[in-house]
């Protein structure tokens, strides 16, 4: 839909503009209704009262009792009943059950059950709903705040602690608060009582400190004095609630606050220093100091609070009180204004708590805003600096919900499995009633086993699993159009300040049109940054940006007739679709209905793999032959079963490999199947569209895109090499295969994880680095949590990072959301695997530190734990073990983890009792032969069968590094080994012992064949002792390779040069013979001469520097310095040298001939139409090489791309006819690489080198000799 | 500023008087560097500001001199794509060849003022890299006698058949043999780029010289 569309729809006038809109005419409408018909109803009933007055509950999915009767009570008992959610009416949310989105979303409202309303009418008073809240981590933060309302004004707190008659109902409250509170209440409305003057404050309040300040001066005293006996009250009073404060502290319910007004105050306040695990105290005070201009205060802490609780309430009182909130503490004040517009007071009261909790937190700057805008939707943000908001964040996370069940589904087919070994053999009832169906029908035909003789693999998906499990018990909404989402409500959500949906949009269509790709129809498709996906789709406009951004999960096929996609934006949806019914998500429900689907298929074959909690693959080839039935026989069967005990429809797709029966289920949803014969792939799979391939992704469709390539037909056109430099070797043989439909991966009941990851990259804002650090810690822990689980440890930590793109709003369009990011990530690969969370935090802040980013602009974190190992590493080379089972794997950890907890452990020498300990011996030990025992896929989705490959070299590398970087121990200063921390000495130490055992591993290495194609794995975590940067001396040495022997140089020549030319010469020779005496020692010793006298501080320096950046697989220095990362992209007057360089280089040139800098009459270059040659930009041969220096210094692992680079920059060379550049470059290149350190450098440098050798041979019939 | 264009009448014949100059003094710095002449036949000269070696041998000069007059034609209509001075041992047999592949840049102007200083220090660039070349080459076995190739471009060649600048010296087409090469290196020894013409220097030295 163009953007054009929409804004025609919006502009469009809908009569209702007069009234804002339709759906607030709307909504009045059924207020006008619910009052009128509340009188009617009281009389009916005969019993009515006012437990409710000021309540507005709006009731969320299924509840006992029923909605309607809720309504039926609020109106006898004084309440509102919302039939929409709005944030700024609606005081409770009536629920039973949420879903994790809602959750979120509702952070700051009160989630109740519907029992607090049926016991309070039983009680005869409103009860206080804690106890009822739905969900109990619900709360916290937004104590600050609301606490505010309560006692603390410290003005009135001295006052005689009178208790106030309506008591009774709330047990905790503290009488003198009330008390003054109600005072005060009443003091203000009489000072002002209308809206306006009500708005006029927020703006004042926000805008300017200063007409507070004046009672403020004293606060912070007063408050100190509280603090005292407020602590024991929350101690005390709230036992509850600070035991959540560990796990939920950003969660934000106001109306605790509400009912125990000094409760919170306290406890906010008191939180930072009691309770909180310490990322709090950070921002809290800071928050405070931001907001309040005196300076003077005793506790920052307390001051913080003391100066909101001034400013709230200053600016409760001005507004009539949310009756509901303040009906304990207030009790005098709602009564005495009863039936006045409670609504519109309620609202501004809200807006109060929100700029409140903002303003103690991080978002100061906006309050203002958000203040001024009535409607900020959901709660404050939850900081992702909060302990314990990971932990919450995947215990709701629907997407972590999901993520994990694939992987309990994996074992539970792992389990299936090993039971059937264990018993010898297994029950498969399903098939024995295929077998049964089978000898019924086919006892008089002929059986039509033969043609089934190749493989034949079924993928099983269930239909929009999540709508059609989500409506299975509800049948009036079959066949109408269905999605399942958190938003219930319009599809309409308040703009938040900050956000800017437009420019996101604008973003995200321009980003589509690089990546227009057929949108799949895929059930469960559900990307974790569904903004990318359909920001696009949704449209947002002007209008729209009021739209709800709820994401929809999965929607019906009726409502995709509609245009409705998953992952769209449920506003957006709306309006495609106005009839778009919504189901709330229901996740024991999802688990109910995909075990038994699991079970199903169980009973057919264990040939499963899990791919997601509603798809499977199965290997029915045995099956088949076994039973003699057509894998349509089959697919028919399982669907059947699976409809019969779920309720819910599949669809199969079948072929003779993963790769065309997942085809095949496209063709065959819904609710159908597919058989893909062998005969009819060819042409089946060429007008498939190169998107629907496995691992052709957004980007690599537009890479595609670009090639001419639309569907696999066009493919298929292209030879295997070109596929191979466009996406490397393995992704281009991958792409190769599959567009002709090929591919072997086998079915894998059994899976090998490559990856243990936890990823957030929602609400994540952060102030400080602290908070950021903390954040991470927390992260670890969630990654050493799933690492456990997993029973494995990991060798590389990558840290992701989202940043906010520069230019992209602060606040995305979707609340909470990511927005618009640049994504980085760095790795670091340990010496040893772990699955500590500790350690796997030191390394993640020291990506974090080396990354060097604005915290502020940190929009998702991301850890992910790579080059696992289980506990069974298997030394004998076997790899992971294909026959490990679930039972296995939980025996073998056991004795496992013990060597893991003291990583000293290890440095002992082999433990028999622990191969864990013995492997990693092992693999330092004897690198070459040391097995590969897990695998890093370069490409998901790619032939998972020789896994082995990638890995060995890595290996080789990490351990090569060991015994190559460590210089001997005779030429290490023993005072900078005192220096160098335990764990590095130990490393060094070790080493030493290794290099005694085996002295020439370094030099037997088996180099790699595959260098060129996979980027090889970096190695870090082993000492690195780089290569200092020697400014000169690359350049000298440069210089002197062109230089003759000293002896050969004519005394006649040389006398008869002029002076400065004989001068140049004479150091150039020193320099040479310098170099040259390096460069056998470099070669006798293996080490490096500069560590034979380094100071302790130099090589402290030194590891400092490696630590605050180590190797990175970050942004290698041939991109930074030219974003386009393409020199062909560049043009060449770009780069042109400026005039005032070259003349600085010309006059060199005179005076030193021998120097072989390029002159080039730059005035004239311009008008040369031949581009030059360029790497990365640079052009000048001392920029090439500075920037190779950088490259190889920099980084340890040369990336393909890079590499890739550099040949072209070469090949650009021959054929721009400057040999002699060329030349210089690969000789530069030859000696910093093969001196690097790493072998891969090396090994790159040979790649390079033969590369430009073959267009040298091509080009002048002989190839270039490398001295 | 004065702007010149190949279309001149002169400009042509500007860049081969240059590079017929500066390839006289190349070649004779060659056969010295490379001892394919006792160093007694030469005598140091002064060129581009920079010692040379030249021959006093008539013989030889006057060689060098008609080679390279039969040269400058070609290089005016930029039709010479490499100039070659191949160095042979006694079968015949080429043990180095130094190319100077020139190009011409294909449309240009060029200011008067920088061009003759400027080309002037890239061609003492280059000359001095040649007197260094022994450097990076293996000694020639004794004996070696050289000769002087011209890549054409196209059908110059031809055409040549018809315009001989000087009587009883024409241009013969190059043996197989003496320019083909086995296993040769390259060495890169200079390259210049100005606005008047490209030219790089290479030697293609064979592995085995014995």
């Amino acid at each position: 839909m163009s953007r054009d569309g929409w804004r025609k729809k919006a502009s469009e006038d809908d009569g209702w503009g007069g009234r804002g809109g339709y759906m607030a005419a709307k909504i009045s409408k059924l207020e006008e209704q619910f009052q009128k018909d509340a009188p009617r109803e009281k009389q009916k009933e005969g019993t009515s009262s006012c437990i409710f007055s000021g309540v507005a509950i709006y009731v969320n999915g299924y509840t006992v009792p029923s909605a309607d009767e809720l309504r039926r009570l609020m109106m006898l008992h004084g309440g509102q009943f919302h039939v929409y959610y709005t944030h700024s009416k609606t005081t409770h949310i009536i629920a039973t059950n949420l879903p994790n989105n809602k959750i979120q979303a509702l952070r700051g409202e009160k989630v109740v059950r519907p029992e607090w309303i049926t016991d309070s009418i039983k009680a005869g008073r409103q009860l206080s709903y804690i106890q009822y809240q739905l969900y109990t981590k619900q709360k916290c933060l937004s104590f600050a705040g609301v606490c505010a309302q309560g006692g603390q004004d410290p003005l009135f707190s001295h006052g005689p602690p009178k208790p106030s008659p309506s008591h009774p109902k709330s047990d905790s409250i503290k009488p003198s608060h009330t008390q003054t509170l109600s005072k005060e209440v009443l003091k203000s409305t009489q000072a002002n009582f209308t809206d306006r003057t009500n708005h006029q404050l927020d703006v004042r309040l926000n805008g300017s400190y200063s007409i507070i300040s004046e009672e403020d001066v004293e606060r912070p005293r007063v408050n100190g004095i509280h603090d005292g006996d407020d602590d024991v009250n929350a101690c005390a009073l709230l036992p509850r609630g600070s035991q959540d404060t560990l796990l939920t502290n950003g969660y934000v319910h106001p109306v605790n606050g509400a009912l125990k007004p000094q409760d919170s105050v306290s406890f906010a306040e008191h939180r930072p220093h009691v309770v909180d695990t310490g990322s709090h105290q950070s921002h809290l005070p800071q928050a405070g100091c931001r907001d309040r201009e005196e300076p003077s205060c005793s506790s920052a802490g307390s001051k913080a609070n003391s100066h909101q609780s001034s400013l709230i309430s200053t600016a409760s009182p001005a507004k009539k009180p949310d009756p509901h909130n303040m009906q304990k503490d207030l009790h005098p004040e709602p009564t005495s204004n009863p039936g006045t517009s409670a609504a519109t007071q309620k609202s501004n009261l809200q807006d109060q708590t929100r700029v409140r909790l903002n303003g103690s937190y991080h978002v100061t700057p906006n309050s203002s805003i958000l203040a001024n805008s009535s409607n900020q939707p959901g709660s404050s943000t939850a900081q992702g600096a909060e302990a314990g908001i990971i932990s919450e964040f995947f215990s709701h996370s629907r997407l972590h919900h999901i993520s994990t069940w694939r992987n309990e589904f994996s074992e539970y087919v792992n389990a299936l499995q090993s039971r059937r070994r264990a018993a010898g053999g297994a029950v498969f009832s399903g098939k024995e009633k295929l077998k049964k169906i089978k000898a019924n029908c086919s006892s008089g035909s002929l059986m039509a086993a033969p043609q089934v003789r190749q493989s034949c693999i079924l993928h099983v998906d269930m239909d929009c699993f999540f709508v059609s499990v989500g409506i299975r018990h509800r049948p009036d909404l079959i066949g109408k159009p269905v999605a399942v989402t958190s938003n219930r409500g319009p599809g309409r959500v308040p703009q938040r300040p900050g956000a800017n949906p437009q420019l996101e949009f604008q973003y995200y269509q321009r980003k589509q049109k690089q990546y227009r790709k057929e949108k799949t129809d895929d059930d469960l498709e559900m990307t974790p940054s569904p903004q990318f996906d359909e920001g696009p789709s949704n449209g947002v406009d002007l209008d729209l940006a009021a739209l709800s951004m709820a994401e929809i999960a999965s929607c019906s096929y009726e409502a995709r007739q509609a245009g409705v996609r998953n992952g769209m934006f449920f506003g957006r949806a709306k309006q495609l679709c106005p009839d778009l019914q919504s189901v709330p998500y229901d996740f024991q429900a999802y688990k109910e209905v995909a075990l038994t689907m699991y079970e199903t298929l169980a009973s057919y074959t264990h040939n499963i793999e899990a791919l997601s909690c509603d798809e499977a693959l199965l290997d029915a080839s045995a099956l088949l032959v076994e039973l003699g039935v057509t894998p349509d026989d089959l697919a028919q069967s399982i669907r059947e079963d699976i409809k019969e005990k779920t309720g819910c429809s599949a669809s199969v797709g079948m072929g003779s490999n993963i790769l065309l029966a997942r085809m095949a289920t496209r063709k065959a949803k819904p609710n159908g199947q597919y058989f893909l014969r062998s005969e009819e792939v060819d042409d089946f799979i060429r007008d498939q569209p190169v998107s629907s391939l496995p691992g052709v992704g957004r980007s690599m469709s537009s890479k595609l895109t670009s090639l001419g390539v639309s569907t696999c037909g066009d493919l298929q056109q292209l030879s295997m090499s070109r596929l191979q430099r466009e996406f490397g070797p393995r992704t281009g043989q991958t792409l190769f295969r599959f567009c002709r439909g090929l591919d072997d991966r086998p079915v894998r009941s059994e899976k090998e994880r490559k990856s243990v990851s936890a990823e957030m990259n929602y609400n994540i804002r952060f102030t400080q680095v602290e908070e950021a650090e903390s954040f991470l810690t927390n992260l670890s822990m969630e990654v050493q949590k799933r690492l456990e689980g997993a029973g494995l440890r990991g060798r590389r930590v990558t840290l992701k990072v989202m940043m906010r793109k520069a230019g992209a709003p602060i606040e995305p369009a979707k609340y909470g959301g990511h927005g618009i990011c640049d994504n980085f990530a760095r790795s670091v690969l340990l010496a040893q695997p772990t699955d500590d969370g500790q350690l796997i935090a030191a390394e993640a802040i020291k990506l974090f530190h080396a990354m060097k980013l604005h915290v502020k602009d940190m929009r998702g974190v991301g850890l992910q734990v790579q080059q696992l190992e289980g506990p069974h590493a298997d030394p004998s080379g076997q790899g992971p073990s294909r026959g490990r089972s679930i039972k296995d794997l939980l025996l073998a950890k056991q004795p496992a983890r013990s060597p893991r907890k003291d990583p000293l452990a290890q440095d002992g020498l082999t433990s028999p009792s622990s191969s864990r300990a013995f492997s990693s011996n092992q693999e330092r030990v004897t690198p070459p032969s040391s097995p590969p025992s897990t695998i890093s896929d370069p490409m998901p989705g790619t032939s998972k069968g020789d896994f082995h490959h990638p890995r060995t070299p890595n290996h080789v590398r990490a351990s090569l590094n060991i015994s190559i970087e460590v210089p001997s121990p005779s030429q290490v200063d023993p005072s900078v080994l005192e220096a160098l921390p335990v764990d590095i000495r130990k490393q060094v130490e070790q080493s030493w012992r290794h290099r005694e055992e085996q002295p020439s591993t370094s030099y037997h290495l088996p180099s790699p064949p595959r260098t060129s194609s996979s980027p090889p794995a970096p190695s870090f975590g082993t000492l690195v002792l780089q290569l200092p940067d020697q400014p000169g001396q690359p350049c000298t040495t440069g210089i002197i390779l062109e230089l003759p022997d000293f002896s050969q140089v004519d005394p006649d020549v040389f006398a008869a040069l002029p002076r400065e030319l004989q001068e140049e010469l004479c150091s150039a020779y020193r320099n040479k013979a310098n170099a040259q005496a390096q460069g056998t020692t470099v070669e006798q010793k293996n080490t490096f001469p500069q560590l034979k006298q380094p100071a302790v501080g130099k090589l402290k320096h030194r590891y400092k520097k490696r630590n605050a950046s180590p190797a990175k697989k970050g942004p290698s220095p041939l991109k930074k310095l030219f974003p386009g990362n393409s020199p062909a992209k560049s043009s060449p007057s770009k780069i042109l040298p400026l005039p005032l360089k070259q003349q600085g280089l010309k006059t060199e040139n005179v005076q030193c001939p021998s120097s072989p800098s390029t002159d080039v009459p730059k005035t004239l270059s311009k008008l040369n139409p031949r581009p030059v040659p360029t790497l990365a930009g640079a052009y000048e041969f001392s920029d090439i090489r500075t920037l190779l220096r950088e490259w190889v210094t920099t980084i340890s692992e040369p990336m393909e791309e890079d590499i890739l680079q550099v040949v072209k920059y070469c090949t650009e060379l021959v054929d721009d006819k400057d040999l002699e550049k060329l030349d210089l470059v690969i000789k530069y290149m030859k000696r910093l690489m093969q001196q690097s350190s790493e072998s891969v450098w090396s090994m790159a440098f040979d790649f390079i080198l033969d590369n430009v050798q073959v267009v040298v041979q091509q080009t002048y019939g002989s190839t270039l000799k490398i001295t | 500023m004065a702007t010149l264009t190949r279309q001149d009448l002169n400009f042509g014949q500007v860049v081969a008087d240059i590079l017929c100059e500066f390839l006289e003094v190349a070649i004779h710095l060659i056969l010295y560097v490379r001892e394919v002449y006792p160093s007694g036949i030469f005598q140091k000269r002064k060129k581009y500001n920079v010692p040379v070696q030249m021959s006093c041998h008539p013989e030889l000069n006057q060689y060098i001199q008609d080679t390279l007059h039969c040269v400058k034609p070609l290089i005016e209509k930029n039709e010479a794509e490499k100039v070659v001075v191949v160095i042979m041992d006694k079968e015949h047999h080429p043990v180095e060849r130094f190319v100077f592949e020139i190009s011409q840049p294909p449309l240009l102007s060029i200011s008067s003022e920088t061009l003759l200083s400027h080309v002037e220090q890239l061609l003492r660039a280059v000359i001095l890299k040649i007197s260094v070349c022994d450097a990076v080459l293996d000694n020639n076995p004794p004996g070696c006698t050289f000769t002087v190739l011209v890549h054409t471009r196209e059908a110059a060649a031809r055409n040549m058949e018809k315009v001989q600048v000087i009587k009883d010296f024409p241009w013969i087409v190059a043996d197989e043999q003496e320019v083909h090469m086995e296993e040769a290196k390259l060495i890169p020894l200079k390259t210049m780029t100005s606005d008047i013409l490209k030219m790089q220097l290479y030697v293609e030295e064979k592995t085995q010289k014995t």
